[in-house]
């Protein structure tokens, strides 16, 4: 039985050729500001996770998959504002949600600017193939919303759940510690 | 007790802490990889590849019944081992190349193995791509279309331990490569003796002390995030290929050889590559080639990538080492022996190199003092997991059991291991003691405390309810120096002068992380000084295409950093010179009476006014001045320099845990040509140290030979929280050839992290554990508490 809400979506979606059928089902959810409307089971399987919808549907490539798992951290996404790992979730779970991506946040992010710019001596750089981070980025943004100065500890801790091989992890934290100060400066972001 | 780096030469752009010229890009997430190139949406009619693994250890394929696969919806192609054009491909070997230079099928590296039939019958470990391959409308319907294959398997016995794969009547993975699993002898590694020295059997008889170790180093795995993943497209004009591989002209190469294609009918495409730490060799690319023939069977372009699972199908070469030294009771060593048994897994592929050739670049630079030295190695086949290139390869096995050799001999001797070391240790062009060697450890230990927090084995103060806290450290002669480059061939690198003053960079490398190709840039940039230009006036494609590039340059040995810009200080003397003849015909004075500086042409011994140089070649004929050109490295054998790894551990004695506490990762650079990607190599080397010293293991179930832990759940790569202190040191104090007399870092900032990290476990808890990783279960029974 559909909930009204669905419903009413449901009529509103231009997209819509024909009624949903049983097994199909009308979602509505944001990606980066933008209104994004699909039925599943017609125009994406049920099973279609978050991140491949992102990567494959919308060509974000911001949204890395390395692990498929769970374990690593790189498909983070923002579901309103919290971090989630889009390998984890079903495209259908973000249903009237609003999805941000990398790509979704302004040019002078300060938190991108300060993982590109990361060159205080002692902690190397906080990138070098780069492939994990989008994700940590991400999982920064999150961390900075929920707490704008946070000590190295909580930095650590907060972004122990992102994988980073190259090993860049002192980078990254003074990345995220230098990203701090930036948007405490300039007014948060 | 951090130390910014300072340059022993000023220049204006190399040495110095700044930004990744790429940071930007990857920041924001625009830059691109091999699957984000590839997507459907730019290839709208893709189809997707998966191929069959082998569920067992050892099994030959019987028959295959792919009617009810072929029949799957979206199913467009199903190619088996039974095919002609699979049939047709020529054995080869997982090691094609040394992952330096380009070679034939004919000069591959290791000619000996070839025991990889690409697409075989035959499957030599559980995981083995065997049998059958299927391109699909979807990944989905391709994985459903292979578990519909009827497959007849004939399960073979296997075996998994190296010890018991030498016995008679073991069961054999290549019988007609090694009849008894023992890797023969081969022209290129040599034979199983393959260093032999002054008279050790004397030495030893002679020498007054002697101390003996062994070790077991294991298979961890590069762990790179970017799957491996390539897209084949065959079209009239020849085959072209999308892919994260970090080799494009051994790619091309090796595709026209094994599809008998001409080479200019093979277009190899690279854009960023998402970490490589040794993997992503020519040893993986079998599955490029039967991605190539679902393509032409079907017409379309097809996609293969790996799932996470299958990334664990690269590690390390487990090896065990005896090691044995002789010496006086002053502390000169007289005698060395090292005996090694590496378990090559399934195919050989660079075992070889790793068990001989790190080896005898160490003894050629480190022990070039000592007289009586011998080292043998033997390889053998397991139904495992194949090793092949990881970060330091071969040193990192090598570097474990020395380490230990040289901990135990000091101790029994006495003597602090640092004086031992300093004592005995150099290099060939050089006395003793070793200028580079004293300055690395004189360092490390200084930052890591050495001379206060180290003291007898077990018996420093408890610093908490039955925890204990050590020192150690490991050093290594660091590769690779200039000279140890010649192997590569030769380096190609391109600068186009624009009208207006800016320049074109070619310096083509598959850009995976390391840095080198800013190193390129400010190589270039430091080379092109007399243009007065600013590092934004270069322009460098991260791009490699081999429709359109010079050959790239291998990232290997860490030595792009140095090599290409190099090459880049002839290419501007020759741009420089062309500049000159240019000048000289538009302002009609003599070539030999100008000059070019801070770009500005200047009139010699003339009081004419200088003139922008812009301004100059804005005159018609406005075209841009290119220089081209190929060379080999310098072959001036300059030695080595050193490097050495520093680690505090506290081991808690009542659960066996060890947590690192400290590491002062210190290397001489000869010269550092991007500080801050330096000290990104040694710190971000550590979550492979470290990972490989303490948790990463590939665990197998015994009674079935199924790996246990493809995952990075129960495979546990060091996070944020689990890493130390980490204190990078560079230094220059050795000084390679050339204009920069740089060297690789990169590969060496792994190498003495796990023996720092044991001896330092030694000192903490006076017990030793010499197996990788060192689980706490292994140092609560070391302890006699397990």
């Amino acid at each position: 039985m559909a909930s009204p809400r669905r419903a009413a979506r449901r009529k509103a979606s231009p997209r819509r050729t024909r009624p949903p059928r049983a097994a199909e089902r009308a979602i509505v959810f944001s990606v980066n500001g933008v209104e994004v409307r699909r039925t599943l089971g017609r125009d994406a399987p049920a099973g279609m996770t978050l991140a491949e919808f992102l990567r494959e549907e919308l060509g974000l490539t911001g949204v890395k998959v390395a692990c498929g798992q769970g374990a690593c951290g790189a498909c983070t996404v923002l579901l309103d504002g919290r971090a989630v790992l889009s390998c984890m979730m079903l495209l259908a779970q973000a249903d009237g949600h609003a999805v941000t991506t990398i790509e979704g946040l302004p040019a002078d992010d300060p938190v991108i600017a300060a993982f590109a710019e990361q060159c205080e001596p002692g902690h190397g750089t906080a990138l070098q193939c780069g492939f994990c981070t989008p994700g940590f980025v991400m999982t920064a943004k999150a961390l900075l919303a929920e707490n704008p100065d946070p000590t190295l500890d909580e930095v650590r801790e907060g972004l122990s759940g992102n994988l980073c091989r190259c090993g860049c992890y002192p980078g990254i934290a003074q990345a995220v510690l230098q990203a701090a100060r930036r948007r405490r400066e300039g007014g948060a972001k | 007790m951090k130390k910014p780096f300072t340059p022993r030469v000023k220049r204006k752009f190399l040495g110095q802490y700044r930004p990744r010229s790429d940071g930007r890009e990857k920041a924001s997430g625009r830059a691109l990889y091999a699957d984000d190139m590839t997507l459907r949406r730019r290839f709208p009619d893709l189809l997707y590849a998966r191929v069959l693994r082998s569920p067992h250890p050892h099994a030959r394929i019987l028959s295959i019944d792919a009617s009810a696969a072929e029949a799957v919806p979206g199913v467009r192609c199903v190619l088996t081992c039974f095919d002609p054009e699979v049939r047709a491909l020529r054995p080869t070997n997982a090691g094609w190349t040394d992952g330096v230079d380009t070679v034939s099928y004919e000069t591959m590296m290791w000619r000996r193995f070839r025991d990889r039939r690409v697409l075989g019958d035959t499957a030599h470990w559980v995981g083995d791509e065997v049998g059958a391959v299927v391109a699909a409308e979807s990944e989905a319907a391709a994985e459903e279309a292979l578990r519909a294959l009827k497959i007849r398997w004939q399960k073979l016995p296997f075996v998994l331990d190296p010890v018991a794969a030498m016995q008679p009547g073991a069961p054999t993975v290549h019988p007609e490569i090694a009849p008894n699993n023992i890797l023969p002898e081969d022209p290129v590694g040599g034979p199983d003796v393959f260093l032999n020295k002054g008279d050790v059997d004397a030495a030893f008889a002679a020498a007054e002390v002697i101390v003996e170790a062994d070790s077991v180093h294991h298979n961890p795995t590069q762990g790179g995030l970017d799957p491996w993943c390539c897209l084949c497209h065959f079209t009239d004009d020849g085959l072209t290929v999308w892919s994260n591989s970090y080799e494009a002209d051994q790619t091309r190469m090796y595709l026209s050889q094994m599809l008998s294609l001409p080479l200019h009918r093979v277009r190899s495409v690279h854009e960023f590559v998402g970490g490589q730490f040794g993997s992503r060799d020519t040893g993986d690319q079998p599955f490029f080639l039967f991605t190539a023939l679902l393509s032409r069977r079907t017409g379309r372009p097809v996609k293969f990538r790996y799932t996470r699972r299958e990334c664990f199908h690269d590690s390390r070469q487990p090896a065990i080492y005896h090691a044995k030294a002789g010496a006086m009771r002053d502390g000169t060593i007289t005698a060395l022996e090292f005996s090694s048994l590496g378990d090559a897994g399934a195919y050989a592929d660079h075992t070889m190199f790793a068990l001989k050739f790190a080896p005898i670049e160490v003894a050629e630079t480190a022990f070039a003092h000592i007289p009586n030295v011998r080292c043998r190695s033997l390889a053998v086949y397991t139904h495992r997991l194949p090793g092949c290139m990881m970060r330091g390869v071969g040193n990192s096995q090598f570097n474990f059991s020395m380490g230990l050799l040289w901990d135990k001999l000091a101790e029994r001797l006495g003597m602090d291991p640092i004086d031992l070391v300093i004592k005995n240790f150099g290099h060939e062009h050089e006395g003793r003691p070793n200028r580079s060697l004293q300055a690395v450890l004189a360092a490390g230990a200084e930052r890591i405390g050495w001379k206060d927090k180290r003291h007898p084995p077990g018996q420093g103060p408890e610093v908490g309810p039955d925890r204990r806290r050590g020192v150690g450290f490991s050093f290594h002669p660091a590769w690779h120096a200039e000279w140890q480059e010649l192997r590569r061939g030769e380096i190609q690198v391109g600068l186009t002068l624009n009208p207006d003053g800016t320049v074109l960079l070619e310096a083509p490398t598959v850009e995976t992380g390391t840095g080198s190709n800013m190193c390129n840039i400010l190589g270039c940039a430091e080379a092109l000084s007399f243009l007065g230009i600013q590092l934004e006036d270069i322009r460098f494609a991260n791009r490699v295409d081999t429709a359109t590039s010079l050959k790239d340059c291998v990232q290997t040995d860490s030595a792009v950093a140095y090599l290409q810009s190099e090459a880049l200080v002839e290419a501007a003397r020759r741009l420089k010179a062309e500049i000159l003849s240019r000048a000289s015909r538009k302002l009609s004075v003599a070539a030999d009476r100008l000059d070019v500086r801070d770009g500005r042409v200047v009139f010699i011994d003339s009081s004419r006014p200088d003139a922008p140089l812009r301004q100059v070649l804005m005159q018609p004929d406005i075209v841009p001045i290119s220089v081209r050109l190929s060379r080999p490295p310098a072959a001036e054998r300059t030695g080595v320099p050193y490097i050495a790894t520093f680690a505090e551990v506290e081991v808690d004695c009542g659960t066996g845990k060890v947590e690192v506490i400290r590491l002062a990762v210190v290397n001489d650079c000869g010269t550092v040509m991007f500080a801050s990607g330096a000290e990104a190599q040694q710190v971000g080397g550590q979550c492979i140290g470290l990972g490989e010293a303490l948790t990463e293991e590939i665990v197998y179930d015994r009674a079935s030979g199924q790996p246990l832990n493809f995952n990075w759940i129960d495979y546990a790569i060091p996070t944020m929280a689990d890493m130390p202190d980490i204190d990078p040191v560079l230094l220059e104090v050795w000084r390679g050839a050339g204009e920069y007399g740089a060297c690789g870092i990169g590969e060496g900032t792994v190498t003495c992290a796990p023996r720092a990290i044991l001896n330092a476990i030694y000192n903490a808890i006076g017990v030793r554990v010499d197996e990788l990783p060192a689980r706490p279960e292994k140092i609560l029974r070391a302890l006699g508490k397990a």
